[in-house]
């Protein structure tokens, strides 16, 4: 459908190129702003990378070589931060398909209220990370009202529990407001690819005999392969930017025993100062999420829809 | 026929079960911002309080600079997403409709900085930031959140602009117009649902966005919403969680409204997105 305007057609014939202005005219401020705001601070990043870098101070910067990586790769603390982001995007990302998925069976399979309980398990979406992350902090402080409710009204724990004060429990607490606010995320995005289901599948697995669960993991699992794919991509992504719910819930205490990736990255350069430390730290973290990403893609064959689309 | 009816009442249950558990925090936030700050400690806490109070709102709406925070964010959120919305359709008009050298390369840069987390280069922004003398400016914040929000905006216009037949660019260019015409007279009009679709998602992108306006602003009259509300810890030695959570329901109110008028696009987007993968 693409056509060639950059050079108008009957121009040619002379060798004369006319450049189309309007298009330059249309494409040069994304481009621009696409260019200068992310592509060179990816460079600039790399570059970064090698130097003991001072920020503002790039006479004084010293090339360091693979120095910044080597102190990554060794640092214990890189690597619990890296572990805790692995350990959160285990955790979040099947959990929130999983109840999201529930949930848009559920919603698909009511005839009223639809709207209503879409609109409802789409509200935490919608709630800032940082608002999020102050209630969650309200709930499980040590006087908050879990702790209330588990030791001295139900009795089932001994003491209160310092939730945001220990590395477990500190990351369970992210974990959960994680799951909590992407639940409503995956119900839309599984309600739509629900409706996308034929409905003739379902009528004719009805004739043969075969129950709900049956029907479940034989037309509507293969049907959706696509969308579940889509999002364990993206929830895979959105594991690796979390940064707001532990900067403010833990702040990576008790001695950045809950930092996850992208909190310790901003702490090496903006608290410690360290910006090739950092730089070489967020070039991994690149690195790390990409390869994640095309393994997901080379694992998961979508021909499943296809087969579908065929049969029906 | 009486086993159907047992399993819809049993799926309203559950439903209605799940609602209950994901609302409480959000409960809890509106119950808190309406209490008495001294109680927020009170022994036994209770979920809701005998006394409801707008102590706090009164507090937070007149007694400091609430609303100079509001009024930032309001015009970082409607500058970034007008601009935004105008910048991602043109590039992904040029992309979805003409031929040029770079554009399959342009468009895989695109899409590739959608994987990487935007807050891996916040260093070399910060860096861009200072050399613009962008530090500390409202303003500063605007040129970086349309570089964030453009990949993802651009992505799902495109993909709309391609189902537009180019039949309709076709009459222009027979008439005489130009690309840009085009762009005004049918791309604009035509895939304003697209263009509206993106344009709440970066408005709550941009209206909750933190770690940047942290990194960026200093000064308290600069401070966006995010800022202000996690801000408001470290001034006092007890955090006073009523007026913290009575500023945090009324920033959450434009988004509620926002979401609740423009449900269907929420949806379409979303849905668009998923299936078009």
């Amino acid at each position: 459908m693409a056509q060639n305007y950059l050079t108008m057609p009957g121009v040619t014939e002379k060798k004369k190129i006319k450049i189309n202005y309007p298009l330059i005219f249309l494409l040069l401020p994304g481009l621009m702003v696409f260019l200068l705001f992310t592509i060179y601070p990816i460079v600039k990043l790399l570059i970064m990378s090698f130097f003991d870098w001072q920020l503002g101070l790039e006479q004084k910067s010293v090339f360091v070589g693979f120095k910044n990586y080597l102190q990554v790769i060794t640092d214990p603390i890189c690597r619990k931060a890296i572990a805790n982001t692995f350990v959160y995007a285990l955790v979040t990302v099947p959990s929130q398909i999983v109840l999201g998925l529930c949930v848009a069976v559920l919603i698909h399979s009511t005839k009223r209220g639809k709207i209503t309980f879409r609109v409802l398990y789409y509200l935490p979406v919608i709630t800032s990370w940082v608002i999020a992350a102050l209630v969650f902090k309200y709930i499980f402080n040590n006087e908050g009202f879990l702790n209330y409710l588990l030791c001295d009204l139900l009795q089932l724990t001994e003491n209160y529990i310092p939730w945001l004060d220990r590395p477990a429990t500190g990351l369970f607490v992210a974990e959960l407001l994680g799951i909590w606010k992407g639940i409503g995320w995956n119900m839309v995005v599984f309600l739509a690819a629900l409706q996308g289901v034929p409905v003739e599948l379902y009528e004719a697995a009805s004739i043969d005999g075969s129950g709900k669960i049956k029907q479940f993991f034989y037309i509507t699992l293969p049907s959706i392969k696509n969308t579940i794919l889509f999002a364990l991509v993206m929830l895979s992504i959105g594991a690796f930017n979390v940064f707001t719910s532990i900067q403010l819930m833990t702040g990576g205490h008790p001695a950045h025993q809950t930092e996850v990736a992208l909190t310790w990255m901003y702490y090496k350069a903006f608290a410690a100062r360290d910006f090739g430390y950092a730089a070489a730290f967020s070039y991994i973290l690149a690195m790390i999420i990409t390869l994640i990403t095309m393994m997901l893609f080379k694992y998961f064959p979508n021909d499943h829809t296809r087969r579908i689309e065929k049969l029906t | 026929m009486k086993t159907a009816k047992k399993y819809k009442l049993l799926v309203y249950l559950i439903l209605i079960f799940g609602v209950v558990i994901t609302s409480t925090p959000m409960l809890y936030l509106i119950s808190t911002s309406l209490r008495p700050n001294g109680s927020l400690y009170e022994y036994p806490p209770k979920l809701w309080p005998d006394k409801l109070t707008f102590e706090n709102y009164r507090y937070v709406l007149f007694k400091v600079d609430f609303y100079r925070s509001f009024l930032n964010s309001l015009f970082v959120a409607i500058t970034t997403v007008l601009l935004a919305a105008f910048i991602a359709s043109s590039l992904a008009f040029c992309l979805a409709r003409f031929d040029f050298p770079g554009k399959n390369l342009l468009f895989a840069a695109i899409m590739a900085t959608m994987i990487i987390p935007g807050m891996t280069l916040i260093i070399p922004q910060f860096e861009l930031a200072v050399t613009f003398k962008l530090v500390n400016k409202l303003g500063g914040l605007i040129p970086f959140y349309i570089a964030w929000v453009i990949p993802f905006s651009t992505f799902m216009i495109k993909g709309y602009i391609e189902g537009i037949p180019a039949d309709f660019d076709e009459a222009i260019y027979m008439d005489g117009g130009n690309a840009f015409t085009v762009y005004r007279t049918i791309i604009l009009p035509l895939a304003s649902p697209s263009i509206a679709a993106v344009s709440i998602f970066n408005f709550l992108t941009v209206w909750e966005e933190y770690p940047w306006a942290l990194t960026v602003l200093n000064d308290l009259e600069k401070r966006t919403l995010p800022i202000t509300i996690s801000g408001f810890f470290g001034q006092h030695n007890f955090t006073l969680w009523g007026y913290v959570f009575a500023m945090s329901v009324i920033s959450l109110l434009p988004v509620i409204i926002c979401f609740l008028f423009f449900q269907k696009y929420f949806i379409s987007g979303l849905s668009s997105g998923a299936i078009n993968h």
